[in-house]
């Protein structure tokens, strides 16, 4: 009996400082800000849209080095930010399917709640889905836990019970209720967002990619 | 990898796409829906008493998504239930975990269908007690306190085991500020009754009483301390018909020490209705031995 909960501890803590790894906080000159996730080791930072709000951020990485940030794209609707850091090799944090997931199953929250430095706090899906009339508005896809975000979580990664990437943490709602993007949505709004930063970056291919469809391989 | 988390997660993720094949969404007042538990395939529901305002005409959303009319056949608001019936056939029914198999500290999930979609929250068993009596009177046959969360929507829905087990019906407004579930054998009993009756019969003396001290003597002659003094008798109730007077200490019923109202309230159960069940009571400090029919609660 008392196996099952150590190892459940053990396997518990792995996830975690795997995860902090792929843990960054956003700045701006002195303050935190809240946190981001890193989504691709070659600087790509995803954070909220109400964390990145302004030009001049800095990007400080688990290992202490604060970097500048570029912020490439925000769209307010969904609450995402994609932010650019000049740097390479960075831990990636591994994606997961955030469309299997179901109500009842573990998930994990981590982020600098009151600039407590990668905190975690744990609970289960809630629900999913866009059908929140009594506590989210709007048609977007939501994931709802069951665990305590706090100010500081926001742009921080919700992780499965593998440790791997299943939303941003967004918002909390009331004491008990936290409100994550989905990584679906999440992945919809980078490719969104590096194909229009690709199109400014090389003008010949955004009018070649608008007029020719290209060849369709069968 | 997978590990042991992720089987917990798979389990108790399982645990609630089980069960969640048979609760239902009940939309029976204004506002918020609330859940409720399928007690038998043919539309038996089981619901929360407070969040059923209408009598006709309630929409249930089934697991399927479609929605079926129902309408209601008792309520006990004293256990916060009602029972509802469903024009549908297609319903599952639930495993029912027996409360003899709960232990503080097990997981337990509460699930609820506000919308169109299952819904939970996790916990553990905070506190398995006695018997007790809700403020408005109801006998619950064991304390069963969680820390589940209640979202909006959830009165009414199932406490969960891990093993997939309904173990409770999760309430908001039994207790204020604490989640309290109804054990099963307490939903059992009171469902029968409102099927069977359309309402939970109880037993009704017709009288107004107050705990007392007994008199040392008899004290020493019964083993107790107390019975309850009758300090109103309502003209030809029960108790009135029977020969009970103002002034009578009743010491026991049924053969059954009475020390305190709950002992009185406890033993006027639907059972004793119509029977004549033999009544000790102290009269001007005497013990006698009288007969009551019990009446039915109205």
């Amino acid at each position: 009996m008392s196996d099952i909960v150590r190892q459940l501890d053990d396997e518990l803590a792995g996830i975690v400082a795997a995860v902090r790894l792929c843990l960054v906080q956003v700045r701006y000159r002195d303050r935190s800000l809240g946190a981001g996730t890193i989504w691709h080791a070659d600087g790509l930072i995803v954070t909220n849209a109400h964390v990145a709000q302004r030009g001049g951020l800095t990007v400080t990485l688990p290992d202490g080095q604060t970097l500048p940030a570029r912020l490439l794209a925000r769209d307010p609707d969904c609450d995402l930010a994609a932010l650019s850091v000049e740097a390479h090799d960075l831990p990636a944090i591994p994606l997961g399917d955030s469309r299997t997931l179901c109500p009842g199953d573990w998930v994990m929250a981590l982020g600098h709640p009151w600039g407590a430095l990668g905190a975690v706090t744990a609970g289960i899906v809630v629900g999913m889905g866009a059908d929140w009339p009594e506590i989210l508005p709007g048609r977007n896809d939501w994931l709802v836990a069951s665990l305590h975000l706090r100010p500081g979580h926001s742009g921080g990664p919700l992780v499965d019970a593998q440790g791997k990437l299943v939303g941003i943490n967004t918002l909390m709602n009331g004491p008990d209720a936290g409100v994550a993007i989905p990584v679906h949505v999440a992945a919809r709004f980078l490719k969104d967002a590096l194909d229009d930063e690709r199109r400014r970056a090389q003008p010949e291919a955004h009018v070649q990619a608008a007029g020719d469809p290209g060849p369709r391989y069968i | 990898m997978p590990g042991v988390l992720q089987d917990l997660s798979d389990a108790m993720a399982n645990a609630a796409e089980t069960v969640g094949q048979s609760i239902v969404r009940v939309e029976g007042r204004k506002r918020l829906a609330g859940t409720g538990v399928v007690w038998s395939a043919d539309g038996v529901i089981v619901t929360a008493h407070h969040v059923v305002h209408k009598e006709s005409g309630i929409e249930i959303g089934l697991p399927d998504g479609s929605i079926a009319s129902a309408s209601l056949v008792g309520r006990d608001p004293s256990t916060d239930l009602a029972v509802l019936r469903a024009e549908t056939n297609s319903l599952t029914a639930p495993a029912w975990g027996e409360i003899d198999s709960v232990k503080v500290g097990q997981l337990v999930l509460a699930l609820g269908r506000p919308g169109k979609f299952v819904q939970a929250t996790l916990g553990v068993v905070s506190a398995l007690g006695q018997g007790w009596r809700t403020p408005p009177g109801g006998q619950i046959d064991r304390y069963l306190q969680t820390d589940v969360l209640m979202y909006p929507g959830f009165s009414g829905g199932p406490l969960v085991s891990a093993g997939g087990e309904v173990i409770g019906l999760n309430s908001s407004a039994l207790l204020r500020g604490v989640s309290v579930a109804l054990p099963v054998p307490t939903i059992r009993r009171v469902v029968e009754s409102l099927l069977q009756h359309g309402h939970v019969r109880r037993g009704y003396l017709g009288v107004a009483a107050q705990p007392v001290r007994l008199p040392e003597a008899l004290q020493e002659q019964l083993g107790q301390e107390t019975g309850v003094l009758l300090v109103s008798v309502e003209a030809g109730g029960a108790a009135d018909q029977a020969g009970l007077a103002l002034g009578d200490t009743i010491v026991a019923l049924d053969g059954q020490p009475v020390r305190h109202m709950d002992d009185l309230l406890n033993l006027l159960t639907g059972e004793r209705i119509g029977v004549s069940v033999p009544v000790k009571i102290a009269r001007g400090g005497q013990l006698q031995d009288m007969a009551v029919t019990v009446g039915e609660h109205a």
